[in-house]
């Protein structure tokens, strides 16, 4: 035990003091801290953070600003030609026919020119049209506006009638007994991709300070000084709780965030963080990314353990690659058919209900059944999977050079005494 | 405390490497592992240590079986390596402290190594700034942390200049002058002729020789006679002419003259006194002690 918990602290150390991991951690935080903070940082610019209020007049409100360099084709009627001085201002341009107005376009004195008919039917011309170019949709805007108000004008109605007609509903209510899919949908997810982040990168980081330990040759002498037990599940809690401090330190600053600033976020956001982070959801979460997270740190262990070279890791560790790329892609599979049987299947095989498990959770209700046997045997491939890498640790520590089959690996593995 | 290697047999595959070799080794006498590339000195330490498991046989330390981790050992491989990357002190009370010393004595002795060595300046430095001379000083203070009891130093003097090399041989013969049990294998024969009490042979799997140097070359140069001339240019002609007159003498030319095999025949007197009779211009008549290199290449050489 002694000789775990030195080799644990001498690799937490390693871990924690690594000058990348401590850059990326402090960059994770900033952009969490700055995504936490971001709709307030978006009043802070906007102004009073207020909605912009709706004006009844709605032709008024674009033509005090609204609708900027832009320039129109005189209309043959005046009463329309009225309509138009008032939506795009006085000093917008006026053309007397469509040659002239693009002239002025492709001269640049303008950027959209309007064509607009007596029955205010329109088109918006440009010379170049920018993405995010919307003053072509706020002229048809004003003018549906109208179009309505004269509609209902010539129905003898007023729109405040309008509004008290559109404003009529059956009240109602929905209850979720179980889970609410459209409130626990986003939040599952970037949970998942939280762990996803975190198997990669610790479980490479794990496997690169093995095999690196065996190119460098200090594997023999820690062989000899004590069990290869303690060397890997020394390692493995290591990174594990590297995982917890350094990933939890992000989530630490994420809560801190939206605590801050959660007066400034919308009720639909609010609604879906608070209302899907149940207690029983975070504890599936907890248990099943943990110890998932763990199996895969041994399967990288063993893996890495298996190369006699730095070069040849990446190849090595393939395999659990794919294997976890195909977990995340079951995982997302079932974020939209969280009760097909692939899914189910999914949420209970180790590999897979790491992320599966989660999702399904969050999104469906879980029998209990499937859930204590998902329990049962991740605790299972846990136990199974640290005492294999142990024994491939230290078939690992004896075979350099040529490259071995896995199974070949396996099989020597456990067929080794001690 | 007396270190016995009885029977032990290792195959890899199908080939076996060691054949049932057997020696031992007492406290307080260095004793050399000496042996050509190949012949198994890496393996069987490496099976001493346990980092492979024999086929058979057994080590025993005073009568009971070996436990090489429950042992206060200095073990330097073959191949040696530490964390390129990571601190000097730290790493090496690390090391200190999974061979079970507490975290202060863990530094206290890591420290103390490194300033024998005069490397203190470089305490906090990774590794991997140092020179390659140096680092090698690093691996081999990592064997002595924590006040071994037994000593298996496997090709320690490899990739040492003189000057260290000889800081290296006096650390051994401290801890051979405080009793401790020290092992080691080397290709440098003039080391361990200066080092060790005893040595053991090991070729091509099997123990050719083992026990006390000095009796070893007594033994080989037992019934021999060095003889070498002023003039070399008449040590050929000189040896055909003792064999004629000493019939059963056998005469070797060597670098230094003629070593003169007796088979066992008491001619000391009589060949020095056939040598004044024929005025040869002698420098140096006498008894035979091999040198170790000389006792290697006689035992292993040809055979390989």
């Amino acid at each position: 035990m002694k000789d775990f918990l030195t080799v644990f602290k001498f690799e937490l150390k390693t871990q924690l003091l690594k000058r990348s991991g401590i850059v990326t951690m402090v960059i994770m935080m900033v952009i969490v801290a700055a995504l936490t903070s971001l709709p307030r940082i978006i009043n802070l610019f906007s102004g009073s953070g207020e909605p912009a209020a709706v004006t009844e007049d709605m032709a008024i409100n674009a033509g005090s600003g609204g609708i900027e360099k832009a320039g129109y084709l005189a209309p043959s009627d005046e009463q329309t030609q009225a309509l138009l001085v008032q939506i795009l201002g006085a000093q917008a341009p006026q053309y007397p026919d469509r040659e002239s107005l693009e002239k002025a376009l492709a001269d640049k004195d303008i950027e959209v020119g309007f064509i607009v008919n007596p029955d205010l039917s329109y088109e918006a011309v440009y010379q170049d049209r920018a993405m995010m170019e919307d003053r072509d949709t706020t002229l048809g805007t004003v003018l549906t506006g109208i179009k309505k108000e004269q509609a209902l004008i010539s129905h003898g109605l007023t729109s405040t009638d309008y509004a008290a007609i559109e404003g009529t509903k059956a009240e109602g209510r929905t209850t979720v007994l179980g889970q609410n899919s459209l409130n626990s949908y986003w939040i599952t997810f970037i949970l998942m991709i939280l762990v996803y982040f975190i198997v990669l990168m610790y479980g490479s980081s794990v496997s690169s300070i093995i095999a690196r330990e065996k190119d460098s040759r200090t594997m023999e002498i820690l062989i000899t000084s004590t069990r290869p037990g303690y060397l890997i599940i020394g390692k493995v809690a290591a990174a594990g709780l590297a995982a917890l401090i350094q990933f939890g330190s992000i989530i630490l600053v994420a809560v801190i965030g939206f605590q801050l600033n959660k007066t400034t976020y919308p009720p639909e956001l609010l609604m879906m963080v608070q209302g899907s982070l149940t207690p029983a959801y975070v504890w599936s979460y907890i248990f099943f990314s943990f110890f998932g997270f763990i199996l895969y740190l041994f399967l990288y262990a063993a893996l890495g353990s298996t190369v006699s070279k730095m070069e040849d890791l990446a190849s090595a560790t393939g395999l659990i690659q794919f294997l976890f790329v195909a977990a995340y892609m079951l995982a997302t599979m079932a974020a939209q058919m969280p009760e097909s049987t692939v899914a189910v299947v999914g949420s209970i095989i180790p590999f897979t209900s790491i992320m599966v498990m989660p999702i399904r959770f969050g999104l469906v209700t879980v029998s209990i059944s499937q859930l204590v046997l998902a329990a049962v045997l991740m605790l299972a491939f846990v136990a199974f999977f640290a005492y294999l890498s142990i024994k491939i640790y230290r078939w690992g520590s004896l075979n350099y050079g040529n490259k071995t089959k896995l199974s070949r690996i396996v099989k020597e593995a456990l067929r080794r005494e001690g | 405390m007396k270190l016995e290697v009885q029977n032990i047999t290792k195959s890899f595959g199908d080939k076996e490497i060691l054949h049932g070799i057997s020696f031992e080794v007492n406290s307080g006498r260095a004793m050399g592992f000496l042996g050509r590339n190949g012949a198994g000195k890496s393996t069987t330490i490496r099976c001493l240590m346990d980092v492979f498991h024999q086929d058979s046989g057994r080590f025993l330390l005073d009568g009971a079986v070996f436990k090489p981790r429950k042992m206060r050992i200095g073990y330097l491989p073959e191949e040696r390596g530490m964390y390129q990357k990571n601190d000097i002190l730290p790493q090496l009370a690390y090391f200190a402290m999974l061979r079970g010393a507490s975290k202060k004595d863990a530094y206290q002795s890591a420290s103390d190594w490194i300033d024998y060595f005069e490397l203190g300046d470089y305490k906090n430095k990774k590794l991997e700034t140092l020179s390659k001379g140096n680092q090698q000083k690093i691996q081999i203070a990592q064997a002595f942390l924590n006040e071994p009891d037994i000593l298996i130093l496997d090709e320690p003097f490899s990739g040492l200049d003189p000057v260290n090399a000889q800081v290296f041989k006096d650390t051994i013969a401290g801890f051979v002058k405080q009793g401790k049990l020290v092992i080691f294998s080397s290709h440098q024969m003039s080391y361990v002729e200066e080092v060790c009490d005893d040595v053991t042979l090991i070729h091509q799997g099997d123990i050719v020789l083992t026990g006390d140097l000095d009796q070893i070359k007594r033994e080989e140069g037992r019934d021999k006679l060095l003889l070498s001339l002023s003039d070399p240019r008449q040590t050929a002609a000189l040896g055909d002419q003792l064999t004629q007159a000493f019939p059963g003498l056998h005469s070797t030319p060597v670098e230094d003259g003629l070593i003169l095999d007796t088979q066992g025949q008491d001619l000391q007197g009589a060949i020095m006194g056939w040598l004044a009779g024929q005025a040869v211009p002698l420098r140096q008549f006498g008894l035979y002690e091999p040198s170790l290199t000389d006792i290697f290449i006689d035992k292993v050489g040809e055979k390989a």
